[in-house]
């Protein structure tokens, strides 16, 4: 349940060492070119593209397997049941019952995976290549509060934490033979109060220690803090962001000002 | 390694053969662990942080299976059967007595265990006034167990698990964070469980309640049993226990700094140490 939390891997690739805001708005724009784009071609090589950058990332197979296994399905998903849904335009290709599969709506079944593949595996660059406390830092420096920037970065921190609590929580329990997954609807849901109670104790006990914590490091003294590490915009960000925003802008252009069909 | 004389396996109410386990992070928690364990017996596990106490310990009631090699519970594979009914044979209680509680009263948590059990409800009652009376716990048998002290979150855990009447009983760190007297407390009556002929696995980093209690003691380091005997033969070895991160109990300490005047080394209580002392004031 943690994988997706631990996407990040340190490695020394250009996307890694690109400043997280120009990534973070990087992936905006190309999931907004993935909605732009209407023709299947285009999205494909949108794709290609996209997953480019992914083995740029240099990340592990495994990482990529775990993350790409996620959208392969759900693509496969949309292909196979927009037609189901979407009966309009001709030629039929066959009916099964009262279905009518039609051409059109088997291509635009597949154009919605793609671009539904586009806008998923985009994201997975940012996470393989920034980590937690870059991706918060980007944010609290585009204008996030502090204080809502240290939340978020607390609960990504806490989410493993409590992973691990939550197993154990389980292991103490079928130590006491309980059975989570035996029994009628009811007697499972009562069983699972075993588990849920403890967890949510033990997660309101923690919330308490780290809130003394916190204030015991003198958290909230001054309204404006400093910071270890800042992050600047060097030459490379700044021809990273120009290429990016070209990426969107011309086709957004062709599309929208001078009428192309894309 | 020092080897124990065969005990009979099928005496053995736990037995384990070459039992190896490697987490899915690649780690490699144990390399190959025989261990019998008779019935009746007060075992004491102790070793370093990592060493492998608690994996070892998950394995006797099931809730890891070995990667390789055998659990045999009662002379029966236990890779064949369920951890809840294993649980019926092996109680274990968890370090951290907040994982297990959640009922609205204390004997409504201690008869948890026994109801999962599928025991109708006078049997279920009686383990549970038993349980209750053996811990201590009367007085707060209707009280919320969360909102006790540890020592008493500790015991309920505890009660909870003996509830069940498991041969086997299993404490992780029981100790832990509770004051000398709770604690003094709490293992008195897990040596009139012992005493009753209920066989005590004891998972500890504290010397003092292995010495007091335990009538085996197996060391652990890196996943490995590096030493098996009985607790005097334990702290003989002073160079043996630093390598596994592990110091006797004071007492005994204190007996091998003074061994050059002619005192044993192996006193394990201090009414030992002072008998030692005095015979060697007698002319």
């Amino acid at each position: 349940m943690t994988g997706f939390l631990d996407l990040y891997s340190e490695k020394d690739t250009f996307l890694h060492h690109l400043d997280p805001r120009v990534k973070l708005l990087a992936v905006v724009l190309i999931s907004v070119l993935a909605f732009i784009l209407t023709d299947i071609l285009y999205l494909v090589i949108l794709l290609a593209f996209i997953l480019l950058l992914l083995v740029l990332t240099r990340s592990s197979y495994g990482k990529a397997f775990f993350a790409l296994k996620y959208v392969v399905r759900f693509m496969i998903l949309i292909t196979l049941l927009w037609p189901l849904f979407d009966r309009s335009g001709v030629p039929v290709l066959f009916s099964i019952g009262p279905l009518d599969i039609t051409e059109p709506a088997v291509w635009r079944g597949v154009t919605s995976a793609v671009r539904v593949g586009c806008f998923a595996t985009v994201w997975y660059i940012l996470m393989f290549t920034t980590s937690q406390r870059d991706l918060v830092r980007a944010l609290v420096k585009l204008g996030l509060r502090f204080d809502y920037g240290l939340a978020l970065a607390i609960s990504f921190r806490f989410i493993p934490t409590f992973g691990l609590t939550l197993e154990s929580i389980k292991d103490a329990q079928r130590a006491r033979a309980l059975e989570l997954d035996k029994g009628s609807i009811l007697r499972r849901s009562r069983n699972y109060v075993s588990v849920l109670v403890p967890t949510i104790v033990s997660a309101l006990r923690t919330a308490d220690t780290l809130a003394l914590t916190l204030q015991s490091r003198a958290y909230g003294a001054v309204s404006n803090r400093t910071y270890l590490r800042e992050i600047h915009m060097r030459r490379s960000d700044y021809i990273a962001l120009t290429v990016v925003v070209m990426i969107l802008l011309l086709p957004a252009l062709a599309k929208y000002v001078y009428g192309v069909q894309i | 390694m020092i080897p124990r004389p065969d005990a009979g396996v099928e005496d053995a109410v736990l037995f384990l053969r070459d039992v190896k386990f490697t987490y899915e992070s690649g780690v490699d928690a144990l390399r190959g662990v025989t261990l019998a364990v008779d019935k009746g017996e007060y075992l004491a596990i102790v070793g370093g942080n990592g060493s492998g106490k608690t994996t070892l310990a998950k394995h006797m009631n099931g809730l890891l299976r070995p990667t390789g090699g055998q659990v045999l519970v009662n002379g029966a594979q236990s890779s064949t059967r369920t951890v809840a009914e294993l649980a019926r044979v092996v109680g274990y209680a968890f370090q951290n007595p907040d994982h297990q509680l959640f009922c609205r009263t204390t004997q409504d948590e201690v008869s948890f265990g026994p109801t999962n059990t599928g025991l109708d409800e006078q049997e279920v009652r009686r383990r549970t006034d038993r349980a209750i009376e053996l811990m201590g716990l009367s007085e707060v048998r209707t009280r919320p167990p969360l909102s006790l002290t540890l020592g008493f979150r500790r015991k309920i855990s505890i009660a909870s698990v003996i509830a069940m009447e498991p041969q086997v009983l299993i404490l992780d760190e029981p100790t832990t964070g509770l004051d000398a007297r709770e604690a003094d407390e709490l293992m008195a009556i897990v040596q009139r469980l012992n005493d009753e002929g209920r066989t005590v696995v004891l998972i500890t980093h504290e010397m003092k309640l292995v010495a007091e209690h335990a009538n085996r003691v197996v060391v652990m380091a890196d996943g490995r049993v590096v030493l098996d005997s009985d607790a005097r033969g334990a702290f003989s070895d002073l160079e043996l226990l630093r390598h596994s991160k592990l110091l006797p109990p004071p007492v005994t300490q204190l007996a091998h700094k003074l061994a050059q005047i002619g005192v044993s080394r192996d006193a394990l209580t201090p009414q030992e140490l002072v008998f030692e002392l005095m015979r060697g004031e007698e002319p």
